[in-house]
């Protein structure tokens, strides 16, 4: 009789046990990323930010001080655990809209993630809308994107214009004396600026996008050019912007020309008062490397920097565990993969459904507070921050790093200014 | 004046370095009729062994331009030997993707053993080091290079026009059957050529890693430049070369200046007026 009744409690417990694993359902998200090709390793490492933002989600992190980490799936689903489920576009828009049909209708996917190229989320975005799956973009920057008055697609990162903005927003803070460690520079030692930008799609962009912001904030454009792409000599180039006299220096060139014309400038021994590079080709290990301590007092824009562990400590735990799964720190584009999959969970836990619907209302009225972020963003907030711009996170940002003490050195942050990790170098220290 | 001083002075040291890389390709096609596509990729092969001996051998990189001129060369007979004598046989289309399929081959032999990375000397007695002459200022590694220049050139010139072995790689380019009926080892004259081209450009390669970065795919960069000033200066001509190098060397510098993003360009235009008016180049037969 005793031995019965074990049997029959031992059951119960069982069946009790199924019951609620079967009621903590998973909740699939479709994740769409370059996953072979040229862009494979950028793929690998925004995966890993994918991944380790669903696994910090699914499980519980008490010593990490974000909602997230204590929730052990997403509460208001009963626990629901997050499944990414992954597919390559190999760089190539058809086949992502290809795989994007693929996880609608064959994975039941409650909702659509990536895909860092530009162009495969323009393609992804369009079957998403046709689908009325809601679609999250962390990682793609082109402006475009989110000027298509799309509904079901809903942009997290901050936009190229975005950084322009960035960089004159930095300026004018530095003639206010926000600049942490300078004193307040008058605005006409800053205010001539030199242009060089490479002869492609995105330089040119980056060339106009810059006139637009001088003219807006009261900076003359002294000289400006674009220049052909892995040029063999940029001697003359330099040459223009040296004669110029301009006090700053701005670069939109890939790692190459970028490497060029710094050698070019400082074997000219150029003596501006800032050089700043439009990300690219300035934040490659490769131009660190190649130019050793020739880039002391360089400044960069770019999205994330270990150092904001300093003053995120959130940032500084997470990335921890970044590096001691993969080897190596956040870049700017795998923390913001990372923060992708963290809206993502706070819509779903918002919305208390899966329903398409229920999760587009909970986007349209998402809040997350900057506390809850790895990035410096004020938060994250989907709005109309740029002419034209729909469904777009209004309270992102880049960051401006500055190489500091290099060869050894770090790329630390000057701007925004409340996230300074270190006093700006300012002037550019020249080349002796 | 300040202005053209320094045009001048850029475009001149630019044209010999365009020059000293073109030299090789000159001398190989003068004497074989065959265009080397994988020409940029020796440079490059001739960077990497400057990195390599400045790296690992307490050496300075200018001590490793020897060095960078026998891998050079060695680079040019082993290409003649193993794969160019064999495609001569073949249509001259054989003879175009034979040495385009050798350009890919050392392009992707080396991005497999050291990388994609782009890399740089970091030390040497020239390396970083740069002058004020009056209105420029100038990298001295760009000085060395300019008197180098010169330097091969008298001596490439000197050795095809007044020496013996020179006659005997003149006779093989002009009629190959003829100079094997006078007893010239024509075989070993094309291999010398490959040779002497592999050299000139390897030394090239070494000079050019004091002032420019190094990575895989850098022959990319140069390789178009080095066919216009070939062509323009006269195919297998040698002062061809050095003067189409220097014209090219200034049309760049100044078309940089004013139209940087059309530089190009006008070189190109250069060459397509050069073609169209005088086919045969400046100075070619």
């Amino acid at each position: 009789m005793r031995r019965m009744m074990v049997i029959v409690l031992v059951s119960l417990a069982l069946v009790f046990t199924f019951t609620c694993t079967a009621w903590a359902k998973e909740i699939k998200i479709g994740v769409i990323l370059p996953l072979s090709g040229s862009l494979a390793p950028t793929g690998k490492s925004l995966k890993e930010g994918a991944d380790l933002a669903a696994d910090i989600i699914n499980g519980k992190y008490p010593d990490i001080n974000i909602s997230i980490a204590q929730w052990e799936g997403i509460p208001s689903l009963g626990g629901a655990k997050i499944k990414l489920v992954y597919a390559d576009h190999r760089a190539d828009p058809g086949w992502g809209a290809d795989q994007a049909k693929r996880l609608i209708k064959d994975e039941k996917v409650s909702g659509l993630f990536g895909c860092y190229n530009s162009a495969v989320t323009k393609t992804v975005s369009v079957e998403a809308e046709r689908a009325g799956i809601p679609f999250v973009n962390p990682d793609s920057t082109s402006p475009a994107l989110t000027k298509r008055g799309l509904t079901w697609f809903w942009r997290v990162t901050p936009h190229e214009t975005w950084f322009t903005a960035d960089l004159f927003n930095f300026l004018d803070g530095l003639s206010q004396g926000k600049a942490r460690g300078v004193r307040a520079v008058p605005k006409d030692e800053i205010d001539t600026l030199a242009v060089a930008a490479e002869n492609t799609e995105w330089g040119a962009a980056s060339l106009k996008e810059i006139e637009g912001f001088a003219a807006k904030h009261g900076y003359k454009i002294v000289e400006s050019f674009k220049y052909p792409h892995k040029a063999a000599d940029l001697s003359s180039e330099a040459r223009r912007m040296i004669a110029s006299k301009a006090d700053c220096y701005l670069f939109a060139p890939y790692v190459a020309d970028a490497i060029l014309f710094i050698r070019t400038l400082k074997e000219m021994r150029a003596a501006p008062k800032l050089i700043w590079g439009q990300d690219s080709g300035f934040i490659e290990s490769d131009f660190s490397k190649t130019l050793g301590a020739a880039v002391n007092g360089i400044l960069t824009r770019d999205l994330f920097s270990a150092e904001l562990g300093k003053v995120k400590p959130a940032a500084a735990k997470i990335n921890t565990m970044y590096k001691e799964r993969t080897g190596y720190d956040f870049s700017g584009s795998s923390a913001r993969d990372f923060i992708g999959i963290q809206v993502w969970a706070h819509a779903l836990n918002s919305a208390g459904s899966t329903d398409p619907e229920a999760i587009r209302k909970a986007l349209n009225e998402l809040y997350i507070g900057p506390e809850q972020l790895i990035m410096p963003w004020k938060g994250v907030r989907f709005g109309s921050p740029f002419p034209g711009d729909t469904q777009q996170n209004e309270l992102g940002s880049g960051v401006i790093n500055q190489y500091q003490g290099w060869p050894d050195g770090k790329l630390h942050v000057v701007y925004p200014f409340e996230f300074s990790t270190a006093d700006l170098i300012y002037p550019f220290p020249g080349w002796k | 004046m300040e202005l053209a001083v320094q045009l001048i002075v850029f475009g001149t040291l630019m044209g010999l370095v365009f020059a000293f890389i073109s030299l090789g390709l000159s001398l190989i096609f003068g004497v074989m009729n065959i265009v080397n596509f994988a020409h940029g990729e020796f440079l490059m092969v001739g960077m990497y062994v400057a990195l390599l001996t400045s790296t690992y051998l307490p050496l300075d990189p200018l001590v490793s331009l020897p060095f960078a001129g026998a891998v050079g060369f060695l680079l040019g007979v082993l290409s003649y030997r193993f794969l160019i004598q064999y495609i001569l046989r073949g249509p001259m289309v054989a003879q175009l993707f034979g040495t385009f399929g050798l350009m890919l081959f050392l392009r992707y032999l080396v991005m497999f053993i050291f990388g994609p990375d782009v890399r740089s000397l970091s030390h040497g007695l020239i390396v970083g080091k740069s002058v004020s002459l009056g209105y420029v200022t100038i990298d001295v590694s760009k000085i060395v290079g300019a008197v180098l220049c010169l330097i091969l050139f008298a001596v490439v010139y000197w050795m095809i026009n007044k020496t013996r072995l020179g006659r005997a790689l003149r006779a093989t380019s002009l009629d190959p059957e003829a100079a094997r009926y006078m007893g010239i080892d024509t075989e070993k004259m094309n291999a010398l050529a490959w040779g002497i081209g592999g050299a000139t450009v390897g030394i090239a390669g070494g000079l050019l890693a004091h002032f420019y970065y190094i990575t895989p795919t850098i022959g990319m960069v140069f390789i178009m430049i080095a066919f216009a000033t070939v062509a323009l200066g006269g195919f297998g001509s040698i002062s061809g070369a050095f003067l189409a190098g220097l014209i090219i060397g200034l049309i760049q510098v100044v078309g940089g200046q004013y139209l940087s993003e059309l530089k190009f360009t006008f070189i190109y235009l250069t060459y397509f007026l050069a073609v169209v008016f005088r086919p045969r180049g400046l100075f070619g037969w």
